[in-house]
């Protein structure tokens, strides 16, 4: 294999393949994607979190019959210091009245005790003119104060006041892992629950770029090869630079075209996350770029590596024995479907990454680049383990590279309807190679 | 020295053989003609001259000698179905193929202008291939076949498909070439452009060489059947004159005699002189189209 021609090769592809409008416009549309995907936490925030903050509710509280346990409630609720919503004193139980100051925006309700007293503690009506009435948490904030008043009605003075706190107070109830360090505190727990997240997120960041990229360049690669076919400058190609060359100098190009794409994806990830809106948003997250483990990343990158060119490899292959680009979906489905059992093992598998199939799957050539990095993210795994998937890899991309270097030379001069293996095999056989 | 040697070259698919035992030389600055019909084996010939494919038997020598990786650099190619990348401009793809054939890229963008220039299309230069027409494409095809200087130089169907100012622009270049030294392996089904251009052919049957030598002495070998005769005024009589077997009345005057005797000639002459004025007498030489229908037995314009 000469090396300048690989580069030439190398070069060529890379230079096309770039300045074509489909990939500009793919990378911008999935970049922009990402950037909306990113910031519609930030978005909803902007758009309803502001406004229900801007003007706490109010509730018209209506003393009527009930005064006493109006002004319990009323007073009950100063203490506690919460703006969710403010009491508005009514004397009056008069329906129209109210009405009238739900409708000219003075209230957003009213609050009414019943009057009967078969009970020790009247029910409680809320009346508003919205459908859902409260929202959730001023619902949740007041039945706890209503619970509240409750019990300060029924104990009286039966008990002391710390007592009663100590009755409020929830059981603390703590679920503990046996196997964890006993010394670590709390807080430390905390961030590795945070870390956790984190890691779970950038596996299946890692499996859909994966699993996007060797798609869609693995796609690219196999569209050239049978379109130089189709376009019969195979012929002058062939004769010019060996098809080895050729093959590897266009499987490397179009990796380059992948990374660049990539590299693209992730500044556009970290210029989004570093933007003053999301970097608050993170903070409440508990989200911490630092905590992303190296590892992933590391093996990530090599595994992405290794499946791309395995997958590049027979993309070539099947590109070369196609003549017309129309046959070409087809050819592929095989290796598509191939991938699609990586991503779908892969991600189906994050909540239970240390599974029999997963442990089996990340041995696999063709499914170890999405299994190995759950199970390293995730799981847990041997580094023996880990070398041994990556040395599987390698000996496949040998093997599988060989034999795609063979089918891609007989192919590349085979024109007409898709050869059968077993034609192929002859035209080996005839072709010498 | 020859350029090009094929000696008893064979070749099998299968069951079926493709070429067998073809032999011939290319001489440096020679433009060697590979006649035949479609599946005579003549693609198949180039492409194991290309080192595409092996031989199975007999050998192929360049410069005396074998294949090796070093003739990508100084063979060039015209494919029958030539193409180039439809989309990317002329000037990225030629220089692409020249680098490839180991031109560096400052060399291999000289020759390309050199080439547009003469073929008058330096326009060209940033266009893709997709906004030219067919001839131009083609021209383009054979610039990519020549970009880089090649020794050996196989053309396959070079001239199909040009209008005749376009056929005429090409092969003033390819005598050029050869002119220069080029050995160039010629492949066509236009009798007119070998006679023209060749002066040693092969004629391929069914996988065999059934004609090969120099066109002159394959045309001594065949006998002169046809004498051209004009007149100023009306010959009767020439089917009568022993040895002629037919006389046609040609449309724009004249006639067309075939004999089956030398002989004959002479007494047609005698005749038409007695009875007018002769203003042409020929006896014409059998033309290679002729030569090709008599051995494959069929017409192939």
């Amino acid at each position: 294999m000469n090396k300048n021609k690989l580069g030439t090769v190398i070069g060529f592809t890379f230079r096309n393949k770039v300045k074509t409008k489909a990939f500009l416009i793919t990378t911008l549309v999935l970049a922009i994607i990402i950037s909306i995907a990113i910031n519609i936490p930030y978005l909803i925030q902007l758009f309803t979190g502001e406004d229900l903050k801007s003007e706490g509710t109010k509730i018209g509280l209506v003393y009527g019959q009930q005064v006493e346990l109006a002004g319990q409630l009323d007073s009950y609720w100063k203490e506690q210091n919460n703006d969710e919503f403010t009491f508005m004193k009514y004397d009056t139980s008069d329906a129209a009245v109210l009405k009238k100051d739900i409708e000219d925006g003075k209230i957003d309700g009213y609050l009414e005790f019943s009057e009967e007293q078969a009970t020790l503690f009247p029910s409680v009506v809320y009346s508003s003119n919205e459908d859902d009435g409260l929202n959730p948490i001023a619902q949740a904030e007041l039945s706890a104060a209503l619970q509240a008043v409750k019990m300060q009605v029924i104990v009286k003075d039966s008990l002391t006041a710390e007592q009663i706190a100590e009755l409020k107070t929830p059981v603390q109830f703590d679920a503990q892992n046996i196997n964890a360090n006993p010394n670590a505190s709390t807080v430390v727990e905390e961030k590795d629950e945070a870390a956790e997240m984190m890691e779970f997120g950038v596996v299946y960041l890692l499996i859909i770029l994966f699993f996007f990229t060797s798609m869609t360049t693995g796609n690219m690669i196999a569209a050239e090869v049978t379109t130089e076919k189709s376009s019969r400058i195979m012929e002058i190609l062939i004769t010019s630079v060996s098809p080895l060359t050729q093959m590897f100098g266009k499987v490397i190009g179009m990796f380059l075209v992948g990374l660049t794409q990539i590299v693209t994806f992730i500044l556009v990830i970290i210029g989004n996350l570093l933007m003053p809106q999301n970097k608050e948003l993170l903070a409440d997250f508990n989200i911490d770029l630092s905590q992303v483990s190296i590892d992933v990343i590391v093996y990530g990158f090599l595994f992405y590596v290794l499946g791309y060119f395995l997958y590049a490899v027979l993309f070539a292959a099947v590109g070369s024995i196609v003549s017309r680009t129309e046959d070409l979906g087809q050819a592929v489905m095989p290796i598509t479907m191939l991938s699609l059992a990586a991503f779908y093992i892969g991600s189906f598998s994050m909540g239970a990454p240390d599974s029999m199939l997963m442990k089996v799957s990340s041995f696999i050539p063709f499914l170890s680049p999405t299994t190995m990095i759950v199970r390293i993210g995730i799981g847990e795994i041997a580094m023996w383990e880990i070398w041994v998937s990556i040395l599987i890899m390698l000996v496949s991309i040998l093997f599988f590279g060989w034999l795609s270097a063979k089918i891609y030379r007989t192919g590349v001069l085979m024109y007409g309807k898709r050869p059968t293996i077993k034609e192929l095999r002859k035209a080996m056989k005839a072709y010498k190679i | 020295m020859e350029s090009l040697k094929l000696e008893k070259v064979t070749k099998q698919f299968g069951d079926k053989t493709a070429v067998n035992e073809l032999s011939l030389q290319v001489e440096k600055g020679e433009i060697y003609g590979l006649l035949g019909a479609n599946g005579a084996g003549k693609t198949t010939t180039m492409r194991m001259v290309l080192g595409l494919i092996y031989p199975d038997g007999g050998s192929i020598r360049y410069n005396g000698k074998p294949h090796n990786d070093e003739l990508r650099q100084i063979m060039g190619y015209l494919p029958e179905e030539r193409g180039l990348y439809p989309k990317i401009k002329v000037s990225d793809q030629i220089n692409y193929l020249a680098q490839l054939r180991g031109m560096p890229r400052k060399d291999a963008d000289k020759s390309l202008r050199y080439w547009l220039e003469r073929f008058e299309v330096p326009e060209y230069y940033d266009k893709r291939i997709e906004e030219l027409s067919k001839g131009n494409q083609q021209k383009i095809g054979f610039i990519a076949a020549v970009v880089h200087k090649p020794q050996i130089l196989i053309l396959d169907e070079a001239f199909s498909g040009l209008d005749p100012v376009n056929v005429e622009l090409l092969k003033s270049t390819v005598k050029e070439l050869r002119d220069q030294g080029t050995s160039i392996l010629f492949s066509t089904h236009r009798m007119e452009h070998v006679e023209e251009l060749c002066q040693n052919i092969t004629i391929m049957h069914r996988s065999n060489p059934i004609v090969q030598g120099s066109l002159k002495e394959i045309k001594g070998r065949y006998p002169r059947e046809q004498v051209a005769l004009g007149t100023t005024s009306e010959v009767t009589g020439l089917e009568n004159i022993p040895g002629v077997s037919k006389v046609t009345i040609q449309e724009q005057g004249g006639y067309l005699i075939a004999i089956s005797d030398t002989s004959a000639a002479q007494q047609i002459l005698q005749t038409a002189m007695l009875q007018s004025v002769v203003e042409k007498f020929e006896l014409k030489e059998p033309t290679l189209n002729q030569i090709f229908i008599k051995e494959v037995g069929e017409s192939h314009e």
